[in-house]
């Protein structure tokens, strides 16, 4: 999943010039917080779903559809597949009272279990959203707009600083992977080996890595102390924000279905379909 | 004219680089399990690294900037709780430099190490799984198979997963701990003390 | 020449690092305005060391013991924070990716950061970093990610980072040991037009033929002390003097040196430059 995040951090710098690219990463990030948000306030596969496909559609207008897909897949997929046998039988989660359905498993009637069988649908289903909303923030917001975004957001400087830093070492931390392990390879690193060996494989990465890290830190630091980073001044932001036309066209739309969504939630329970009573306690 | 002591200014920018390298580590620690097979995670041996070597803060900051990371990039927003159990692995890795639990050749540095990063530990995670990803088998067979088996002899959904998250954590933890106190003592000593002169480091226990 | 001239003085200045004593001992040294002044002497003589006297790192950001003083621009380097100093003295170090501030996506922010830093408005740092661009020869890279940059160019760029600041002094500490063969041309280049222009530098380095074009003094450091110091054509000549602190002289010097003590060739001063040794041993093959 990392080698995917490292992967993913150095194509965020590629700029598409698609309609949500174009939008104030401001207007970006309260989405991503909203939806994130309400896919943990209702607990209900279809509203989910639904939200779920709101992303996927944003994706497709921003053209970073098809990686976020793969990444849902990935992660989704076997996750429903193991825990939606386990939580629907029997025996695999505590609350199941409600039958929806006999399955015939090596001759055994088995009764499968609405409660079980919602719980390892709907909770994949709000990572899914959660994740896809992240990307889709990620993918179509350049690292400088992030960077103005906490600015604006009045994030204190350092902070700001060790977020933009981080997601640019991770990059330059992942090449250098690379270049050792291919040097280990070449004095002799067996990759197919015991798990204490593999322990040791770790290390002979591990230790060059740490080293060569703290050596950058100490430069870094040095050449940030020479210019000027620790003046006790208001710093200067060299990139400019602006709402555009779209953005308040978004602005209203998260407005609208704010309200419609607080209607459902007032009339219907945050639970509208499935209705669990466990979680009522 | 007489000599003059100079208080450094350094260590606090030191600090403040050092947190994105710790959590950058982190990150690409999961390319290090990859090429690797190592047994673990991956992604709390730098915390616990940048405690030993940087300090209580540079490790806690460092492992929960490292969280708020993949929940940009990742995970998602919800997962950025999981920075909090970050700041619990650099806590309990400070309590062990305090209580001198980082010499290898003592046994009881794994026995510590075992009971708090792999049963105390857990018990908090067991509870965050729950209420941010539902808890449930994970998505590894053997874990879900504990899982399974737990769950069908005891009927408790809490114990199933505290169970299932001990059986990963006792071997992830225990052996990233081990890893973070090796790269730890081969760390020049010029650039641990650059990081923190008021407190010594006793990692590695040389 | 006036003390008014004078932009750095170290007076009677010695340094202990926290863990390592005695890296600098009994400086003293002036730098005149318009002046350049090389560095030389083996690793660990204490090169790195007193650049970084000379913009408040030593002994701000290390600490350490220090006795005597250092007066950069009118300021006391030790009344001052670094960042106060990072208008007086810009400093360029070895390793060109590292150098970079991390934060700034661009050529141009890279180049911008220092004066954002110190919250200069936009519009100024915009004009004062297309300026510093200009001047090492970047310009038309500013929408360029400074990573995506050769090793020459990164120096380059870190140069323009200090030149955006307007320095009244630009110490380059060993700026080209880590690049190649271009990539050093690139940047002595850019160092030869910064000289032209009149700016105040001090430039510690290892490549000796090169210090011969750039210096017009150079002081030799050996275990943290001054053993020679003068006019270049002087310092750099002195083959005895320099092999004795394991720096090798220039290769004309060298070769003049061991055609005078072997073959007897007659001469009072020992080239540095390689036009100087042509015109002298056209002179020599003549007579």
């Amino acid at each position: 999943m990392s080698t995917l995040g490292s992967r993913l951090l150095r194509t965020t710098i590629i700029g598409k010039d698609t309609p949500i690219h174009k939008l104030d990463p401001r207007t970006k990030f309260l989405y991503f917080f909203w939806i994130s948000l309400l896919g943990y306030i209702f607990y209900d596969f279809v509203l989910t779903f639904i939200f779920l496909v709101v992303n996927l559609l944003l994706a497709v207008v921003g053209k970073v559809v098809r990686r976020i897909l793969l990444t849902i897949l990935v992660i989704i997929v076997p996750w429903i597949a193991i825990a939606a046998p386990i939580l629907s039988l029997p025996l695999g989660f505590p609350w199941n009272e409600t039958i929806i359905y006999r399955i015939n498993l090596f001759g055994m009637e088995l009764p499968v279990y609405q409660e079980g069988l919602g719980w390892a649908i709907t909770w994949p289903l709000r990572i899914a959203v959660t994740i896809s909303a992240a990307l889709l923030f990620m993918l179509t917001t350049k690292l400088g707009e992030i960077i103005a975004l906490f600015f604006k957001l009045r994030l204190p400087f350092r902070a700001l600083y060790m977020i933009a830093a981080a997601l640019q070492f991770i990059p330059l931390l992942a090449d250098e992977v690379g270049t050792i392990y291919q040097a280990q390879l070449s004095r002799g690193l067996k990759t197919k080996a015991s798990i204490v060996r593999r322990v040791f494989n770790f290390l002979a990465l591990g230790i060059p890595l740490t080293l060569s890290a703290i050596s950058k830190v100490q430069i870094r630091a040095i050449a940030l102390e020479s210019r000027g980073f620790s003046a006790p001044v208001e710093k200067t932001l060299m990139y400019e924000l602006r709402f555009k036309s779209v953005d308040y066209v978004f602005f209203a739309a998260i407005i609208f279905f704010t309200g419609v969504l607080a209607y459902i939630y007032i009339t219907m329970g945050y639970s509208p379909i499935v209705r669990l009573r466990y979680l009522f306690g | 004219m007489a000599q003059r002591k100079v208080v450094p200014t350094g260590a606090k920018i030191l600090a403040v680089v050092m947190v994105p390298m710790v959590a950058a580590l982190n990150y690409v620690g999961g390319v290090l399990v990859e090429l690797t097979k190592a047994p673990i995670w991956g992604d709390t041996w730098a915390t616990i690294l940048g405690t030993l070597i940087s300090g209580f803060w540079v490790g806690a900051v460092g492992g929960f900037l490292y969280n708020i990371i993949m929940a940009l990039t990742v995970w998602g927003l919800p997962a950025w709780v999981w920075g909090t159990a970050n700041v619990l692995i650099a806590i309990i890795t400070w309590f062990f430099i305090k209580m001198g639990w980082t010499d290898l050749k003592k046994p009881i540095t794994i026995v510590m190490a075992v009971i708090f990063y792999g049963l105390l530990y857990p018990i908090y995670t067991t509870g965050l799984s729950i209420a941010l990803f539902g808890g449930g088998p994970l998505w590894k067979p053997i874990p879900a198979a504990i899982y399974a088996a737990t769950l069908a002899s005891t009927g408790n959904f809490w114990l199933a997963n505290y169970v299932q998250a001990i059986s990963t954590e006792i071997p992830d933890k225990v052996i990233s701990f081990v890893i973070a106190l090796i790269i730890a003592s081969r760390v020049p000593r010029r650039f641990v003390l650059g990081m923190r002169r008021e407190e010594e480091v006793v990692a590695g226990g040389s | 020449m006036g003390e008014d001239s004078v932009v750095i003085r170290f007076e009677n200045f010695s340094y202990s690092y926290p863990d390592t004593p005695n890296v600098l001992v009994d400086i003293n040294l002036k730098v005149e305005k318009g002046e350049a002044l090389g560095i030389i002497g083996p690793n660990g003589a204490g090169k790195s060391t007193l650049c970084k006297a000379m913009n408040g790192l030593v002994p701000h950001f290390y600490g350490g013991y220090i006795n005597g003083r250092v007066i950069v621009a009118g300021m006391d380097t030790l009344e001052h924070t670094v960042a106060e100093l990072s208008t007086k003295v810009g400093l360029v170090f070895q390793e060109p990716e590292n150098q970079l501030s991390g934060l700034a996506l661009t050529v141009e922010e890279e180049v911008g950061f220092g004066l954002a830093m110190l919250g200069y408005p936009r519009e100024e740092i915009k004009d004062r970093v297309r300026e510093a661009l200009e001047k090492v020869g970047l310009s038309g890279l500013e929408e360029r990610s400074p990573f995506e940059l050769s090793g020459g160019q990164q120096q380059r760029l870190a140069i323009a980072t200090v030149l955006a600041m307007k320095p009244e002094i630009i110490v380059l500490d060993e700026p080209v040991s880590l690049l190649d063969p271009i990539g050093k041309r690139e940047v002595f280049e850019a160092v030869k037009e910064l000289k032209k222009t009149g700016s105040t530098l001090v430039i510690a380095e290892h490549e000796i033929e090169e210090l011969a074009y750039i210096a017009d003094r150079v002081i030799a450091l050996n275990e943290g002390r001054i053993v020679m110091e003068g006019e270049v054509d002087q310092v750099l000549a002195d083959v005895e003097g320099l092999r004795k602190i394991t720096v090798e002289a220039p290769s004309v010097a060298q070769l003049t040196h061991i055609l005078r003590e072997r073959a007897g060739l007659e001469v009072n001063h020992y080239p540095i430059r390689l036009e100087e040794a042509v015109k002298l041993y056209e002179e020599v093959l003549r007579k």
